[in-house]
């Protein structure tokens, strides 16, 4: 990059172009106030706050890029009385009274109140009173609290790709209003929640965390997210000294580039499913409660005669130790071995032109990933070819719809793209057959349970086999019915659904956020759940039992 | 030593900054020994300060007829006017029923409370009436210092009445600075 000279407060230096004011400034530690600017988004300078004086002139610095012969001076008294100007405008346009503000102590716009000691206002406080969109359920938007920066609608089209977030009217007037202004639980919104994060005030805000106390008040912990095997980077916060979380975040720094979907950032709290309090075993009257060294008995007695079943919710620490008791008796309860190999990364899916995605809804499933293809395409960068003949909300926005069964005749029109990514999940023999034919396409594939590649990687692999007693250890049971009606049927599970009571002895384990441990992410990559949660119920942890066994074993 | 003479007021407040006030403790007998006199204030329960007043503190947000004229009152009788608290420098919590119209907020306030039998809006002479609209204390009158917070804490009123006593200008910051 070409270096160029410019002054900054009458100090000489050498800088690269292309960058901002604000960029350099902040590269020779000189603080300048911003409130619009939020470092992943382009900047828009809506805010104007981050005012510097340049040959006389007043520009904002985020978005005036260096050039030759500039002249910056960041604190003269025309910049500081602008900026007083301007931040007395921002507290006097609509409701900014900390006082009854759900952000008042995390909120930027009373950050830079307290930076620069504004006291009092200087203008008479606006009545207007605009109507709080109450309609979504995990956000709530109050345009009274909103000072339009627009980092929601930069967030939402150019991080998320939704798209759902707009403007409408001018000035003072200016309104964020979601598709063609409807209450935004009614609009296309994909509830990923990057716009609440983004949020430099009070205007859009999760209903969970709503007076659930200021930032300082929790605890950080980072983690990554294992609803799906994507493994976003979340920063969950928990309330200090209490077993609760407040709310997710997404994590700006690891692949998912802070962006979430409704999975990862509120599935997870909201979701609460009914759980497995304590274990029980069955006898003739009904269940009845066991112990831990009864569980021990049991399944030391029974393992003579059984197979053990796991899924793709299990971690890696969690199948290593289950190798290691069960050896070659453990099988994959569902079919894990991707149809075609993946031959890409999730960074060479936000970087590529074309993208095939063949029956998968990306907006319900595998959020982050659709995220990054819809960016793509609204910036015109890059085109979405679906095959998909069931609903999928993908055909909004893809370039051309093909229906699944015109897979071939379909393919056979796409054969001159440039190395496009396909996109898929489960294929038919006949759909491998003709994709196979397609050397130089890249493959990209969404496996079906959190941890399916470390089942792979330990070699569990899928098979059915009749047996005596059967040991499952997992979260989805829905294989396990028909294969399990004449045995004794041990399941490790954490949650109570109607079909448990067909089986012999239930244990809870811990879930969510109760786990800790490391999963296989899409790229092959391990990432790392932490603990946050302790469990309010009589679970025996899964790795105590486990390790039990050996030593019984052992004797 | 020349006296200092002080008062204060309470318009639409909760009385939270006279209770911050008083939580200045013992550093009150300082101040007073530095020369501060306190005069009309809802503390001695005098209610008009003497016209050589020198500091008036007001507390709340000015909603009723009553309020204006107390303010302008001030105004009349004090060389400085210090306004404490975030309902007297921006209008605070009170400013809330800007957003909902007087009679439906007198209606359920009176009336339709939860707990109200026959409830009636109170209609004696004697009571101030509202503005449309809850105003900050420099809507009506020029206001020398501010204190914001809610309450500002003790330290901070003893900063500022220090500072004025010792005749410097008052300008906070940092932890004597907070909205809330």
């Amino acid at each position: 990059m070409e270096k160029i000279k410019i002054k900054i407060n009458g100090q000489e230096v050498e800088v690269e172009q292309g960058k901002t004011v604000l960029q350099v400034a902040k590269e020779l530690n000189l603080h300048i106030p911003t409130l619009c600017n939020f470092e992943p988004l382009l900047p828009q300078g809506s805010c104007r706050i981050c005012l510097v004086e340049d040959r006389g002139k007043l520009v904002t610095s985020c978005t005036t890029q260096v050039a030759p012969n500039m002249d910056i001076k960041l604190d003269t008294t025309d910049v500081i009385a602008s900026r007083n100007l301007i931040l007395q405008l921002l507290f006097t346009e609509r409701n900014h009274y900390c006082m009854y503000c759900e952000a008042s102590g995390d909120c930027e716009l009373q950050k830079l109140g307290y930076e620069f000691g504004l006291d009092h206002f200087e203008f008479e406080t606006y009545e207007r009173k605009f109507t709080v969109d109450n309609s979504h359920n995990y956000i709530v938007i109050d345009p009274n609290r909103c000072v339009l920066c627009r980092r929601c609608v930069r967030a939402c089209s150019q991080l998320a790709g939704h798209n759902v977030l707009g403007e409408m009217n001018r000035g003072i007037d200016t309104m964020i209003i979601a598709d063609m202004d409807v209450p935004l639980g009614e609009s296309s919104c994909t509830s990923c929640g990057l716009c609440v994060q983004v949020c430099p005030t009070g205007a859009i805000t999760d209903k969970r965390s709503y007076y659930f106390g200021k930032d300082i008040q929790t605890e950080e912990i980072y983690s990554n997210c294992d609803q799906c095997p994507v493994g976003c980077g979340v920063k969950i916060y928990k309330k200090k000294g209490s077993n609760f979380i407040v709310k997710i975040y997404g994590d700006f720094d690891k692949e998912n580039e802070g962006v979430l979907c409704k999975l990862g950032r509120y599935a997870g709290l909201f979701e609460e499913k009914p759980r497995l309090t304590s274990a029980k075993i069955k006898d003739d009257f009904g269940f009845k409660k066991i112990d831990f060294d009864g569980i021990i008995k049991t399944i030391n007695e029974k393992m003579e005669d059984s197979v053990v079943y796991v899924d793709g919710s299990l971690f890696n620490e969690e199948l290593s130790l289950i190798k290691k008791v069960f050896k070659d008796r453990v099988f994959s309860l569902y079919e894990n071995e991707p149809p075609i190999e993946s031959n890409v990364s999730i960074d060479d899916i936000k970087n590529a032109k074309d993208y095939i995605v063949i029956g998968v809804d990306l907006n319900r499933e595998y959020g982050v990933i659709g995220s990054f293809i819809k960016r793509k395409i609204f910036s015109k960068n890059g085109r979405l070819i679906l095959f998909d003949s069931n609903f999928n909300s993908l055909k909004n926005v893809a370039n051309y719809v093909f229906g699944t069964d015109e897979l071939e005749s379909g393919f056979e029109k796409l054969k001159d793209l440039d190395s496009p990514i396909v996109i898929y999940k489960n294929l038919s023999e006949k759909e491998v057959e003709i994709l196979n034919k397609y050397k130089n396409f890249r493959f990209f594939h969404l496996p079906f349970e959190t941890n399916s590649i470390g089942l792979l990687k330990e070699n569990i692999k899928h098979k059915i086999e009749k047996s005596k007693n059967i040991i499952f250890i997992g979260k989805n049971l829905q294989g396990l019915k028909d294969i399990a009606k004449e045995s004794f049927t041990i399941v490790f599970t954490p949650y109570e659904t109607d079909e448990i009571n067909k089986f012999d002895l239930l244990i809870p384990i811990n879930d969510g956020f109760e786990r800790e441990g490391s999963f296989y992410n899409v790229d092959g990559k391990v990432v790392n759940k932490a603990k946050v949660l302790d469990s309010k119920f009589e679970t025996f942890g899964l790795k105590a039992i486990l390790e039990e066994l050996i030593k019984v074993k052992s004797l | 030593m020349k006296k200092i003479k002080i008062a204060s007021i309470w318009c639409e407040g909760c009385s939270g900054c006279h209770m911050s006030f008083l939580d200045m403790d013992e550093r009150l007998v300082e101040l007073i020994n530095k020369g501060l006199e306190i005069n009309a204030t809802p503390i001695t329960d005098l209610k008009i300060p003497d016209d050589d007043t020198d500091i008036g503190l007001i507390e709340g947000a000015v909603a009723t007829d009553h309020h204006e004229e107390e303010v302008k009152m001030m105004r009349e009788k004090c060389k400085f006017i210090v306004a404490i608290g975030d309902c007297a420098v921006f209008g605070g919590i009170v400013t809330m029923r800007n957003y909902i119209p007087t009679d439906e907020l007198l209606k359920r306030g009176y009336i339709e409370t939860e707990s109200t039998v026959e409830g009636k809006i109170p209609t004696s002479p004697e009571l101030g009436k509202h503005l449309p609209k809850v105003k900050a204390v420099n809507e009506i009158i020029k206001v020398d210092y501010y204190i914001p917070g809610c309450p500002p804490s003790a330290d901070a009123i003893y900063y500022v009445l220090n500072e004025i006593l010792e005749g410097r200008k008052p300008i906070l910051t940092g932890d004597f600075l907070k909205y809330e």
